[in-house]
């Protein structure tokens, strides 16, 4: 009923062509913006923050890196982890070379490493596809997680043999490090995610979105209308790898604070490989979808028990949230194979022609 | 049809295609004038899909060569073709089913615009209005093509004459010199084959395309085209106007069948 774009005309192409053309929808993601900004930090506690929702806009952020290469290219990759853990080993070494350099353009910087590390393992997606691109993929995941094992040169010869993140500060504000509080690191990374969604977002609405989903579609009409494959594909590989290695340098920066190899390990790929799968192939929204069924659902089941005052030993409760996680994904796939965002999509349809369907 | 100039835009020599031992096209020559239509003709298996492939560039012949606006090139790669102003549609409609019509459409333009990642990425100042001028232009073909309706629609979900329209969008969309249809009203009624030849004949008269296109209607090729080329077992049989061709008896045997 108050979903309704009656009346709001578009007269020019730009108005026509708005990533949120519909009225509400631009009120209801400055509602969302305000709520982030403005009313988590205000009254949310370092529960809400650290173990919530620092943990659910980084998975976003990898998950969105990855729909670029999977949903919107259609070059199925199982290597995500690797690529994060590729960012953070490079914000790593980059922070700790230049210290007196500002955190965030590490962290940005990092990106680019991750970048050409994605373009040289993207080099085989010309020839080859589907399962056969997926495995070379995992080759990178296992390569890179035993070249993150192998060499101590990575994390500065220490003997833990994990990243161990020092305290930067910015404008004098410290962002990284024991002494960062949640809520300053909340909102650093709740900026820079914003920021890369927003580009991302423009960048599958342009020319170089459409370019990456007639590859997807069908590769040969594609090369007829005068794409060329080798160029599309490594540059989705690009944006994509500069994405997931963003995240994992917020994971390990503003998240963990340490990651050893293992923190990059073939499990996170799958998790991010999930919740693109439930939130939406091909969908920037359906990144953040996913991630909260796949990071904030298993947090409210565990809390679930306690708030109702039933008394289940912890152990238990872990067992339960795996189930209920994995049942929730079985159902999702049968009942809409393309994912949340798609629900979304149809609801919105539905609320707009509402109560008269026709 | 009237409209032809005498330049020659694509002339074909003595081009013969094999895969293994199967020929598919044996010594066929034939040239293509700036501003005809030019029908490629003749019964299943003739060769005609190979040789529009060969044209721009799917497939590369044996023996032979191919002359485009004057230069004899090399092989070359379909991306090449299409960045050389040759655009194509296909017998089994090629679109990328999970894009709308006007994402389609606009796909074709992608050769013509030019901003990076960068602009594109902000999606501001130059990126925008390039955006905005190509969506003009898309918005031209989509009101040429009496598709306004589906604008918004994943072609996926369209019937196949639609779909048939919307290829043939995305190909005008690249602004062509050279358009190649194959079978541009397979499986369509009378008035869908109708609205198809219309939007032909007016790609030709008022954009200036050429086209060469394959068509089983043989009503629909005479009328539409200027010369007529037909293949039969990979052969060139017959090649000149439509009223010469349809009286020639070899292509009536091709199409009726001989006695032997």
């Amino acid at each position: 009923m108050f979903y309704r774009e009656a009346g709001q005309y578009k007269t020019t192409y730009a108005a026509d062509m708005a990533i949120f053309p519909i009225r509400q929808d631009r009120w209801g993601l400055a509602l969302i913006l305000f709520v982030a900004f403005v009313v988590i930090p205000t009254f949310g506690g370092p529960f809400l923050l650290n173990t919530m929702m620092i943990p659910f806009l980084v998975l976003s952020l990898a998950a969105i890196g990855l729909n670029l290469l999977t949903g919107y290219t259609g070059l199925l990759s199982l290597g995500t982890g690797a690529f994060m853990g590729v960012g953070a080993y490079a914000c790593y070494k980059l922070a700790t070379w230049f210290p007196q350099v500002n955190i965030l353009v590490w962290i940005v910087a990092s990106g680019f490493v991750s970048a050409a590390v994605g373009v040289l393992f993207g080099l085989p997606s010309l020839r080859i596809k589907g399962f056969y691109l997926a495995v070379a993929t995992l080759a990178a995941q296992f390569f890179l997680q035993w070249g993150f094992a192998r060499a101590p040169w990575l994390v500065n010869y220490n003997d833990s043999g994990a990243i161990e993140v020092p305290r930067a500060t910015l404008f004098g504000v410290p962002v990284t490090g024991p002494s960062a509080t949640p809520v300053t690191r909340y909102l650093v990374v709740l900026t820079l995610v914003s920021i890369m969604a927003w580009l991302a977002s423009n960048i599958v609405h342009g020319r170089i979105g459409r370019i990456w989903m007639a590859v997807r579609d069908m590769d040969i009409a594609a090369q007829l209308i005068g794409i060329r494959l080798l160029n599309a594909k490594l540059l989705a590989f690009a944006v994509s790898s500069f994405t997931v290695g963003v995240a994992g340098a917020l994971m390990v920066f503003l998240w963990l604070g340490a990651a050893e190899p293992e923190a990059f390990n073939i499990n996170l790929s799958f998790e991010i490989l999930f919740i693109i799968i439930i939130g939406g192939l091909g969908s920037i929204v359906g990144a953040f979808f996913g991630a909260t069924i796949m990071h904030l659902m298993p947090i409210a089941l565990r809390a679930l028990p306690a708030m109702i005052g039933l008394p289940i030993e912890a152990a238990r409760v872990e067992q339960l949230t795996f189930m209920i996680t994995g049942i929730l994904i079985i159902v999702v796939l049968i009942a809409e194979p393309h994912g949340l965002a798609r629900l979304w999509q149809t609801a919105k349809q539905k609320l707009r022609v509402w109560p008269f369907p026709y | 049809m009237t409209g032809a100039s005498d330049e020659i835009l694509l002339d074909v020599e003595n081009v013969s295609l094999s895969f293994g031992g199967v020929r598919a096209i044996t010594d066929v020559s034939f040239d293509i004038r700036r501003g005809e239509i030019r029908a490629i003709i003749g019964p299943n298996g003739a060769g005609k899909t190979s040789m529009l492939n060969v044209i721009n560039g799917f497939y590369h012949p044996q023996e032979g060569r191919i002359t485009y606006r004057g230069r004899t090139r090399a092989r070359m790669k379909p991306h090449e073709a299409a960045r050389q102003g040759v655009a194509r549609t296909f017998q089994n409609v090629a679109l990328f089913k999970g894009m709308t019509t006007l994402d389609n459409i606009m796909t074709g333009r992608s050769l013509r615009m030019k901003r990076g990642l960068f602009w594109q990425a902000l999606r501001h100042g130059p990126a925008l209005a390039e955006e905005i001028e190509h969506r003009r232009v898309c918005e031209e073909i989509i009101d040429f093509l009496e598709i306004e309706h589906i604008r918004r629609t994943p072609v996926g979900a369209l019937p196949y004459g639609l779909q048939k329209r919307v290829e043939l969008g995305r190909a005008l969309a690249m602004e062509p010199e050279l358009l190649l249809l194959d079978e541009p009203m397979a499986g369509m009624n009378l008035e869908e084959k109708e609205d198809m030849s219309r939007f032909i004949v007016e790609a030709k008269l008022q954009r200036g395309m050429t086209v060469a296109l394959i068509e089983h209607d043989i009503g629909v090729v005479m009328d539409l085209s200027d010369r007529v080329l037909v293949l039969e077992y990979g052969r060139r049989i017959a090649d000149d106007v439509p009223d010469v061709v349809k009286a020639d008896p070899k292509v009536i045997d091709a199409y009726l069948g001989v006695g032997h």
